[in-house]
């Protein structure tokens, strides 16, 4: 038996690394997916004010802090019992379509564009947004752009980039200025016509990855998402829904509340991410995905006139639903047209402007539960609370921990299609690593620069001599 | 940071002088960054200056230092002596470095002129830290140094 091990993994959100397992022939064997960091924000928010949990919980990530501020003041809002004002609840939609537009961005054109535009098989020393940028410096400038403007509507609501204040329990601490919402608005053309060509460009460039479609972790599995009560994408609200791998609805309207009767989570060995599974069939069996890909197979349509042409379109050549993982980065650029789209219906919204934008109460309910769309999947923040309001128990059911078992599948795919165990090659190595970024996982959720972690693929034999080695920084 | 985000706004890509304070204003004296551009934004800033403060800096910024004169870089230093203030100026011919989302300010000016033709005049204005474990505020020493660190970004923008 011999081990390959990528650690870590990287252009990902925090840190992980994959072994690999060969047999004597040097045939995959069998394949893990490890993440390699603790965090215990569930343990160590215990006994803190439930209001403040938007606040330390955003700072989970520093890529989508939006998420979980919006999924924690949700859940601290049935604490308290309120109804947010309507204004509140467009502004929350506001801010969190921007996220998906930056963080969408980002891991398109920053972390997964050099893989894309670059190939698989070039050099690591350019394969990344340095040398995205002397190959394609028009893409380069298009993704600074995309991103810089969802970041721009974050800041004016959330009143940060990162880590912003304004979203809060029972709504929205402050209302937008009407000559932010212009400012706003001036820029929204140059967003939508960036992310048309971008779209255009990469459905033309997708001819080019026939075998990567084949094999990036194409296994037929189901998939979840939220979706109103006509089956439209939903990020902000919205209820669960299953489809499974043929197209049938599994299970359908299912509220937050309720989540824990059809999502049981488990432990795996050597890693700190939990895996959870869709409960009536247990694990492992109730492995399914999250997130862009998984979204656009759940739902009926998107709901916005755009992304629902380039939704039957994607399902007309790729089926319905759509089972290779390579395919989230063409459904990334999708939902980043729907959620402009949206982003153009709520500032052209005159409520959105009210000065009406906060509940007041105290602690009206001994539970919360709050559930979003983050732009990797399903997010769920789930309170328990003492008369003081004082946590007593937190549960946090991150969207990259629903893809856990999916990520595995896929790196056990990819690794039997390409991997060959007598020799590593540099396009090897990447492609085990690039079906991992194809879900985009937010591991820390912290940030870091991908040039200053190293890569390591180590092949050993099984009397212990190390075979082959790969190293790169 | 009590900012107005309109006059940032506004003014962000079209700023002849560009000052960011950057750092983690929850790691101690990281924050250091933060606190000086803070006290300097109090100030009668002219009217081309846009301060700007960030966790780190990420390339969305090269378009905004791209179309700048000047560009000072505020930030927290390590191994020095605590309170002393250093100032150096910044090149873009700095070798290219493999990033995702976050960047030196070197690498920052690369950015610029690869992808804008142009970059600023830029200075990198550190103050060396003591402490940088979990907790904010300064440590006293740096706390006393602050205005030392204020008054060297001032004299770069002629203030």
């Amino acid at each position: 038996m011999k081990r390959i091990t990528i650690d870590p993994v990287t252009r990902i959100e925090g840190h992980a690394k994959v072994t690999i397992q060969l047999d004597d022939n040097g045939r995959v064997a069998g394949t893990e997916f490890h993440v390699t960091q603790v965090r215990g924000f569930e343990k160590f928010t215990e006994g803190r004010p439930f209001y403040e949990m938007p606040g330390i919980t955003a700072r989970i990530c520093g890529i989508c802090p939006v998420s979980h501020l919006l999924a924690s003041s949700k859940a601290c809002d049935a604490i308290m019992a309120v109804r947010i004002p309507p204004t509140a609840r467009k502004l929350r939609e506001l801010v969190h379509a921007a996220q998906i537009v930056q963080s969408h961005a980002l891991s398109f054109f920053y972390l997964s564009a050099p893989d894309l535009l670059l190939g698989m098989d070039c050099d690591p020393a350019t394969r990344n947004i340095v040398g995205l940028i002397a190959a394609h410096p028009e893409m380069a400038r298009d993704g600074i752009e995309l991103r810089k403007f969802g970041l721009q509507i974050v800041e004016a609501v959330a009143g940060e980039r990162v880590h912003g204040f304004g979203i809060v329990p029972g709504g929205i601490s402050a209302p937008l200025q009407p000559q932010v919402r212009d400012h706003l608005l001036v820029d929204l053309p140059s967003a939508k016509a960036i992310a048309r060509r971008t779209l255009d460009f990469f459905k033309r460039a997708l001819d080019g990855y026939a075998e990567e479609i084949e094999f990036f972790g194409s296994a037929p599995m189901m998939s979840a998402g939220l979706v109103d009560r006509l089956g439209n994408l939903q990020l902000y609200d919205g209820m669960l829904r299953f489809r499974a791998a043929d197209g049938t609805i599994t299970a359908d309207g299912i509220e937050g509340d309720d989540y824990a009767t059809w999502i049981g989570e488990t432990t795996l060995r050597d890693s700190y991410m939990k895996a959870p599974y869709f409960k009536p069939r247990g694990f492992p069996g109730g492995v399914y995905r999250v997130g862009p890909l998984a979204r656009l197979n759940a739902i009926d349509q998107c709901g916005t006139p755009v992304a629902d042409a380039e939704l039957v379109e994607f399902r007309e050549r790729f089926g319905a639903p759509a089972h290779s993982a390579f395919l989230y980065h063409c459904a990334r650029l999708i939902e980043i047209v729907y959620a402009l789209e949206r982003i153009e219906v709520l500032l052209d919204d005159e409520q959105v402007l009210d000065k009406h934008v906060r509940a007041a109460a105290g602690v009206n309910a001994h539970e919360g539960i709050g559930m979003i769309e983050a732009p990797r999947g399903i997010l769920i923040h789930h309170y328990n609370v003492d008369d003081d309001g004082a946590i007593v128990k937190a549960n946090l059911i991150v969207a990259t921990g629903h893809n856990n078992l999916a990520i595995g599948r896929a790196i056990q795919q990819v690794s039997e299609r390409f991997v060959d165990g007598a020799k590593l090659t540099e396009g090897m190595i990447n492609r085990v690593s690039a079906v991992v970024r194809a879900y985009d996982p937010c591991l820390s959720c912290s940030t870091h620069a991908a040039g200053e972690i190293a890569m390591r693929v180590t092949l050993v034999g099984a009397d212990g001599e190390v075979l082959d080695d790969v190293s790169r920084f | 940071m009590a900012k107005s985000w309109m006059m940032s706004r506004a003014s962000e890509d079209s700023a002849a002088i560009v000052v960011v304070g950057y750092g983690n204003t929850l790691r101690g004296d990281d924050g250091i960054g933060w606190r000086a551009v803070e006290s300097l934004a109090r100030r009668n800033l002219p009217a081309s200056t846009v301060v700007l403060t960030a966790h780190q800096l990420d390339p969305e910024l090269a378009r905004t230092i791209a179309q700048a004169k000047l560009a000072l870089f505020v930030d927290a230093e390590r191994g020095g002596k605590p309170g002393s203030v250093r100032c150096q100026a910044v090149s873009s011919d700095a070798p290219d470095s493999d990033f995702s989302h976050q960047l030196t300010p070197a690498a920052l000016l690369a950015l610029a002129q690869n992808l804008y033709g142009t970059s600023p005049v830029a200075f990198e204005i550190t103050m060396c830290g003591e402490g940088f474990d979990v907790g904010e505020g300064l440590s006293p020493i740096c706390e006393a140094a602050l205005p030392r660190l204020v008054e060297a970004i001032a004299q770069k923008i002629g203030i």
